[in-house]
Parts: structure tokens; C-alpha cells; sequence
């Protein structure tokens, strides 16, 4: 890199002559190594998805969830040093405490995107720090419903002073906040090592459209993940998913794992299946094939039914 | 005249209770303080025996004149190494004011685990007994209003009773009742576990009157001494009823027993 | 222009007097609840085979004022337990905001069906009350927690502002005491008796007692909130109206009020 030596990459709050910050970019080059991960905003929900990379085989499957809750109604995932994605979750949830603490309501996702912006931000700013070595994808579900504050007793007036708003509000809300602090409210958003192929995947989807709906949102973003997987298919991982409905939908309203039924039948979909076919028929990938047939026992038995048809 | 006037007599009455304010407090203090005290009432019993301890209580837990509830233990099993408390050696039976009865239990049993934890072997009844008294008597100047009552085997594996007064003050004893109904319990396990005031038929007059010599009471005595004496309290106190528990600390470990009480 | 700062923005002391600062020391008395504002009245429960049904009514009162109607006292805790709360309504916010913290908390470890029973969470808000009690700064409610314990068995116990503590087959606070207590009894004397009760005899027995509430407590509404709690959730109804009343037994009740015979 042109920067190497100049001088201009040894801290923060030192541009380089042409506006650069490089630990910023540093950072990113940090993010850039972590396993994928995926958020879509379909239409009545949210769905969070990363492909866990399985750093040891003495790891209990299922444990060590990286995808965590803030608040009843938020999710957060993201890629690079899952040290740095433990702090960030850990200040998101001082954040959205205190945002009740202050206005006795939960806070909404893009308020909490803001916050956690403007915290990352701080991080590029000086000498003594280092700018978070994360992407976090942050999700949530504003309710629709006139939301009760905290602790409130009565229903209030129904018309006049302090009665009902009329008009639309609250919904499905997806953020993707970078090192450099900087954030955009997404559609689909996708970090980590496989953001080229999931983002050519998700962009496939339309889903501005607003016609994809929660569960095909779910079954994509398992997809994708595998899609995305195909560059670094010699590495183990685990898909894990998360998702956030509105009130009436299968997770009212809060953040929630992915019902395994759900999981496993998003896990079989036809893309999947094919693509496990082709990685076992290449002998020259060191690949422990006894292992994934024991952890995707449907996937793969659907697929040796396919090539033997 | 009559129509405004405050005269009840001629009016009906003006207000609906007796009690009213018969003046303004203008210029006074009114004051307003919370209590944190209450009387849970409730009755305890323990007896030593040669080989034994049984510590007991009824169960009912009373607030005013209303019954809380029908079945809310007093006596407890402290210092087990776990919460099932299945290898306890020691029993605390608290009576007085309910809720901190239950926090100097939790204390008590918290203190007793982590001695068993850091030398690997239970507290002894009579360690265990100064202990509490350090604990009740660090909250001399805002008691744990409890009277509470330690049970268990001493060192030559004969039973042991220590009685407690609220600020901690204690001392091992063969009987003790504590409670709502100790002042009805008490004398009654004077005359029939210390033998006080029976005497030698024909050993003399006055004060060559022989004292019947005390020995201590076998168990299935005891038992039935504690029953008749909740029965008796049960007669004439009001917040004593519902039921009887009884523990027994054997060599063998304890054992508990519930009986019914009157429930009036 | 008065270059004194700390002047700016206050009365002027030529015309007004002396300005009167004692308001800003930082060393003032700190001031606890030592009585409860609004309150709310009974809260009353009863077990039943596989669980456990409980009711409060909506009304909140100043004093002798029926000032908020619509007030609902059974707080739901993490769709598994259920807290009905008598006495001051402002402390009853505070802690219901405070278990929404604990329920989102709780919530951090996603594993699932991994949260605290209505055994833990009554044991939590009974430290909660001691522990202020013992500041003699009391949160001044009465509760019962209804839900299931760990066995999944029905659990129902009560606390109060001392931090007293007691489980029973049927409880109630306040005048439900007095009231709702005897008449829960007559059909649950003991824990055998209550299991023997199926959910619709034990819904039937506690909206009656909602009913003698209605009719004996002055400071009572006839809108309710009832609440069952079973393995299979709590059915929590907030705005039920009381039915088949009769005060035909109003006549025969002489010597209270203006009545002179």
C-alpha cells in the first residue's frame, strides 16, 4: 500500500495529504476477513444470518451464539473481531436502557443506529484509540401498534390532547454501521468476507419492491450464506439466523432465534443442497464430508438422492 | 337553624365514623411514619435431649386478626452443602417479624455454607451458635425483630438448644418456647422438662422438701410433651394454630414430621 | 449591565428582598414515601389444578377519589408469570418498569425456555421490598406473583412492603383479605383441595369474589383485569365488566348514611 512508511498510517486523528485515514481503512481490512454476515428487511419483518466460522472441533455445535439482543425488539450481527462486536453489542444495550430510562419507551432501530454511529465515529477521532475492527448489521421492529410506554397503566384518551396519531408508523427497520462510524439505513445489507456474492445475491431479491415476505426472507438469507460460503468452502461453519416479526407475526414483535424446523427446511433449499453435491464430488478440498453429513443430515440425503436419480 | 348546623343529634350524623380530626393540626407537626416492624405472630418450641434436639413450630402466619396463610414453616434446616439442605446438622427455628425471620435464615444458612465450603467440614452447633449471635447483634440499633432458637447435637453428640433474644444475646439451655405463646409454653416445660416444683412425696416440710431429681426425657416423651403443649397454646392464643411442625436431630440426621393443629 | 453572574436571571433584590437560595443546597433532607398516594385496592388469586387464576380491578384511587379508571394492575412477566399489584400505583410503575429491564435482560442469553419462574421472580421482588423497606424508603405495594415453579406446578405466593413473604392455595391483599380470602377458602381449604379444582370452576370463584368486592369495597370498580396462567401462557383479559349483579340485598341494610330508620 502507497501509505506503508509515510507515517500517515501509525495513528488516528492524522489525515494523510489526500483526506485519508488509514487506521480506518485498517479496520475495514479487519472486517473484510470475518465471516459473512446478512440482514434482509423483508416486508413484515427482519431476518439476521452469519456464517459462523468453526474455529475448533472441540466447540459445541450450537453454542457461542454471535448474533445477540439489545432490546425485546433488536438484533445485532457482524463481521470481524467478534471482541470488538462484544463491546459494540454491550454499549448497544447501555444505549437502549438508557433510552428507556429517559423517554419510557423502547428505542427505535434507526435511533439506535444513530447512537451506535456517532459511538464508532468517536473511535477514529484519537490518538489513544483504535477504530472498532467490525461491520454490525443492526435489525429491529418498531411497533406498529400504539406502543404502551413503559409502566403506563391507563389507555389515555382516545381523541383530542394525547390521543391517537393517525397515519402509519413503526415497521421493519435494517441498519449497517462501518468502522469509520459511518451508516445507512438497507434493504439487505452484507459484510464480511462473502459481501461481494451475497450483495449480488441479495440485489437479485428486489426487495425494495416490499413483496418479499418473513419466511422466504428466511430461506434466501440461508441461501445466501451458503452462496456466499463458496470462496472459502474449505473452512467448517454454522448458519445461524435470527429474526423479528411485527406484533401479529410469528415472533410478535421480539427477536428470536430461528425455530430449528424453520432453519433446517431453509437449509434444504435447492441451492443448498446443490451446492453440498458439488464441493463432496471434488476430492481435492480438504473437506471432513463425514462431518457435515452428520450436521445436515436432510441437505445431504436429499442430494445423494439427486445424483443417484 | 338546624339545617346547617353541625349538631349530629339534630341532623343525623355529619360523618360516617367517629374518629374524625376534632381539630386542624395548623400550627402542629403531623407526623407520618412508616413502620418497618410487624408481628407475624406464631409460636416456637425446642428441647434437648440426651441424644437428641427436636426444635418445633406451628405453622400459621398471621397479620392482625387476618391469617396470612395456613402453612409457612418456622423451623429450618441451615448450613446443608446444598439447597435441598438433604446433610444439614444444625436448625433454626425464627418467630416474631416473618420477613426478617427469613433474612437472618438466608444469612445464617449462606454464612454456614461457605464455612462448610472453605474447611471442608460442617460449623459446629456451638460455633455456629456465637455466630449468630455476632450476626443478630450487628443490627443492635435496628434489631431483626426475631426470637430465634438454634438446635442440633454438641461435640459428645448430645442435643443442644440455644435461645436468642432479638439484639443477639444467648445462651444453651434444655428447653425453650418462643414466640406468641412462650409466656403460656414456658412454665408448663419448667414443670415438665426441668421438673420444677415437684417434689419428693414425704421426703419433708418446708425446706427439707426434697426436689424430684431431673433426668433427661426419651424421645417418644418428648414428642408428645411438644403436641400437648402447641395443643394447649392452641386454646387460648389466637395467631397459634393450623399445624405443628417438628424436626428431629438424631445422630441418624433429621427428621421431619407435620402435624394438624386447630384451625380456629 | 449587572456583571455578576450569579445575579442574571433573578429577581432584583431592591425590589424583591433578598433572594432566597435554600432551594439550590445540595445538603437538603431526603424525602421518602412515608404514605401512598393513588392506590389501588384488592388483588385476589386462587390455584387450580394446572394453574393459577388472578384478578385486580382497574381502578386507581386518590384518597376517596375514583381518580383513574382505567388502570390495568396485572403486569405479565416474560409471557410466563403474572404480578398483581395493590397499593401505591406509582411505586407499581417503578417496578413494573424495573422487571421489563430484568425480562429484557434475561433475554440476552437466548437460549430458550431459560428464564426465571414465577418462584425466582417472587423471590426477587421479596429482597426487592425487604431490602427498601430495611432503607425505610418502602415501595408500598402488596403483590402476589402467579405462575408456575420449576416443576411446572402452579405457584402463587404473596409479598408486601415489609417484605413479608407466604404461599397459599388462595390469597389476596387489601379487602380481599377480609373479603375474597373466606370465600376462595370454602372451595380451596388446602393445596389437595385447590388441585382438585378445574379452570372454570376456579375462574367462576374468582370473579365472584370480584363481585363481593364490587358490592363491600368502597374504593372497587366493576372493570377488572383477570389473568390465568397455565403451561400453555397466561390469557390475560384487562377490560372485563362485572355480570349478573343484583343489589336487591341494598334494601334490607339499615343505619349507614342519611337513613334516620
Amino acid at each position: 500500500m502507497t501509505s506503508i512508511g509515510t507515517g500517515y498510517d501509525l495513528a488516528n486523528s492524522i489525515f494523510s495529504p489526500d483526506g485519508r485515514n488509514f487506521q480506518v481503512e485498517y479496520a475495514v481490512k479487519a472486517v473484510e476477513n470475518g465471516g459473512t454476515s446478512v440482514g434482509i428487511r423483508a416486508k413484515d419483518g427482519v431476518v439476521l444470518a452469519v456464517e459462523k466460522v468453526i474455529t475448533s472441533k472441540l466447540l459445541k455445535p450450537g453454542a457461542n451464539k454471535r448474533i445477540a439482543t439489545v432490546d425485546k425488539h433488536l438484533g445485532v450481527v457482524y463481521s470481524g473481531m467478534i471482541p470488538d462486536g462484544r463491546h459494540f453489542v454491550d454499549r448497544a444495550r447501555d444505549e437502549a436502557r438508557s433510552w428507556r430510562d429517559t423517554f419510557k419507551t423502547p428505542i427505535s432501530t434507526s435511533d439506535l443506529a444513530s447512537r451506535m454511529g456517532g459511538y464508532l465515529q468517536a473511535y477514529t477521532l484519537y490518538q489513544s484509540v483504535r477504530p472498532f475492527g467490525i461491520t454490525a448489521i443492526v435489525g429491529g421492529f418498531d411497533s406498529e401498534l400504539e406502543a404502551p410506554v413503559d409502566g403506563e397503566v391507563g389507555t389515555g384518551p382516545s381523541v383530542g390532547a394525547g390521543g391517537k396519531v393517525e397515519g402509519k408508523h413503526g415497521g421493519p427497520g435494517l441498519y449497517m454501521i462501518e468502522p469509520s462510524g459511518m451508516y445507512w439505513g438497507y434493504y439487505g445489507a452484507a459484510t464480511g468476507k462473502g459481501r461481494q456474492a451475497a450483495k449480488a445475491e441479495l440485489e437479485k431479491l428486489d426487495l425494495a419492491a416490499g413483496t418479499l415476505d418473513l419466511k422466504e426472507a428466511v430461506k434466501e438469507a440461508a441461501r445466501i450464506i451458503y452462496v456466499a460460503q463458496q470462496d472459502n468452502k474449505d473452512k467448517e461453519f454454522e448458519l445461524e439466523m435470527t429474526w423479528i416479526s411485527n406484533a401479529t407475526g410469528p415472533t410478535k414483535g421480539r427477536h428470536e432465534e430461528v425455530p430449528k424446523e424453520l432453519k433446517d427446511e431453509a437449509e434444504r433449499h435447492d441451492t443448498i443442497t446443490a451446492l453440498l453435491v458439488e464441493r463432496e464430488s471434488k476430492p481435492n478440498i480438504e473437506y471432513d464430508s463425514q462431518k457435515v453429513r452428520s450436521r445436515l443430515p436432510f441437505a445431504m440425503n436429499a442430494a445423494r438422492l439427486m445424483t443417484h436419480a | 337553624m338546624a339545617m346547617f348546623s353541625q349538631n349530629p343529634v339534630l341532623n343525623g350524623p355529619n360523618y360516617s365514623f367517629a374518629d374524625v380530626p376534632v381539630q386542624d393540626h395548623v400550627d402542629g407537626f403531623r407526623e407520618h411514619r412508616f413502620n418497618p416492624y410487624t408481628d407475624n405472630g406464631g409460636s416456637t418450641l425446642a428441647i434437648a435431649g440426651k441424644d437428641f434436639a427436636i426444635m418445633a413450630g406451628d405453622t400459621r402466619l398471621t397479620a392482625g386478626y387476618s391469617i396470612n396463610t395456613r402453612f409457612s414453616p418456622k423451623v429450618f434446616k441451615i448450613g446443608g452443602s446444598t439447597s435441598t439442605q438433604d446433610d444439614a446438622n444444625i436448625l433454626l427455628s425464627v418467630v416474631g417479624f416473618a420477613a426478617d425471620g427469613e433474612a437472618l435464615k438466608e444469612r445464617l444458612d449462606s454464612i454456614c455454607k461457605m464455612y462448610r465450603y472453605r474447611h471442608n467440614k460442617p460449623m459446629s452447633v456451638s460455633a455456629c451458635a456465637k455466630r449468630l449471635s455476632t450476626i443478630m447483634y450487628q443490627r443492635r440499633f435496628f434489631p431483626y425483630y426475631v426470637y430465634a432458637i438454634l438446635g442440633g447435637l454438641d461435640e459428645d453428640g448430645a442435643g443442644a438448644v440455644y435461645s436468642y433474644d432479638p439484639v443477639g444475646s444467648y445462651e444453651r439451655e434444655q428447653c425453650r418456647a418462643g414466640g406468641a405463646a412462650a409466656s403460656l409454653i414456658m412454665p408448663f416445660l419448667d414443670n415438665q422438662v426441668n421438673f420444677k416444683n415437684q417434689y419428693i412425696p414425704g421426703s419433708g416440710v418446708g425446706h427439707a422438701l426434697q426436689e424430684r431429681e431431673r433426668q433427661p426425657l426419651p424421645r417418644d416423651e418428648v414428642e408428645v410433651l411438644v403436641k400437648d403443649a402447641f395443643d394447649s397454646a392452641v386454646e387460648r392464643h389466637i395467631e397459634v394454630g393450623d399445624g405443628l411442625q417438628m424436626m428431629i436431630i438424631t445422630q441418624n440426621g433429621i427428621e421431619e414430621k407435620i402435624l394438624p393443629l386447630k384451625k380456629d | 449591565m449587572d456583571h455578576r453572574p450569579q445575579h442574571w436571571g433573578r429577581p432584583r433584590d431592591d425590589v424583591y428582598g433578598a433572594y432566597d437560595a435554600s432551594y439550590m443546597r445540595p445538603n437538603g433532607p431526603t424525602t421518602h414515601t412515608q404514605s401512598p398516594v393513588v392506590t389501588g385496592t384488592s388483588v385476589v388469586a386462587l390455584k387450580f389444578k394446572d394453574g393459577v387464576v388472578i384478578a385486580a380491578d382497574n381502578l386507581a384511587s386518590y384518597g376517596s377519589l375514583a381518580r383513574f379508571p382505567d388502570v390495568k394492575r396485572l403486569r405479565t412477566f416474560a409471557g410466563t408469570s403474572v404480578v398483581g399489584f395493590g397499593g401505591d400505583v406509582s411505586d407499581m410503575q417503578y417496578l413494573d418498569r424495573h422487571l421489563q429491564e430484568l425480562a429484557i435482560d434475561e433475554n440476552y442469553t437466548s437460549e430458550k425456555g431459560h428464564t426465571l419462574n414465577a418462584r425466582n421472580l417472587h423471590k426477587y421482588l421479596a429482597n426487592l421490598l425487604y431490602h427498601r423497606r430495611s432503607k425505610f424508603d418502602p415501595l408500598w405495594n402488596h403483590l402476589l406473583v402467579a405462575g408456575l415453579d420449576e416443576d411446572d406446578k402452579p405457584f402463587l405466593a404473596a409479598a408486601d412492603l415489609l417484605g413479608t413473604t407466604f404461599t397459599s392455595p388462595s390469597l389476596a391483599t387489601g379487602y380481599g383479605e377480609m373479603l375474597a380470602q373466606p370465600i376462595m377458602r370454602r372451595y380451596a381449604k388446602d393445596e389437595e383441595a385447590a388441585a382438585q379444582l378445574t379452570r372454570d370452576q376456579a375462574v367462576d370463584i374468582v370473579k365472584e369474589c370480584m363481585k363481593v368486592l364490587f358490592y363491600r369495597d368502597a374504593r372497587s370498580l366493576d372493570t377488572y383485569s383477570i389473568a390465568v396462567v397455565t403451561k400453555q401462557g397466561i390469557d390475560l383479559k384487562e377490560d372485563v365488566k362485572l355480570e349478573n349483579q343484583s343489589w336487591a340485598f341494598a334494601d334490607r341494610i339499615k343505619g349507614y348514611g342519611t337513613q334516620t330508620v
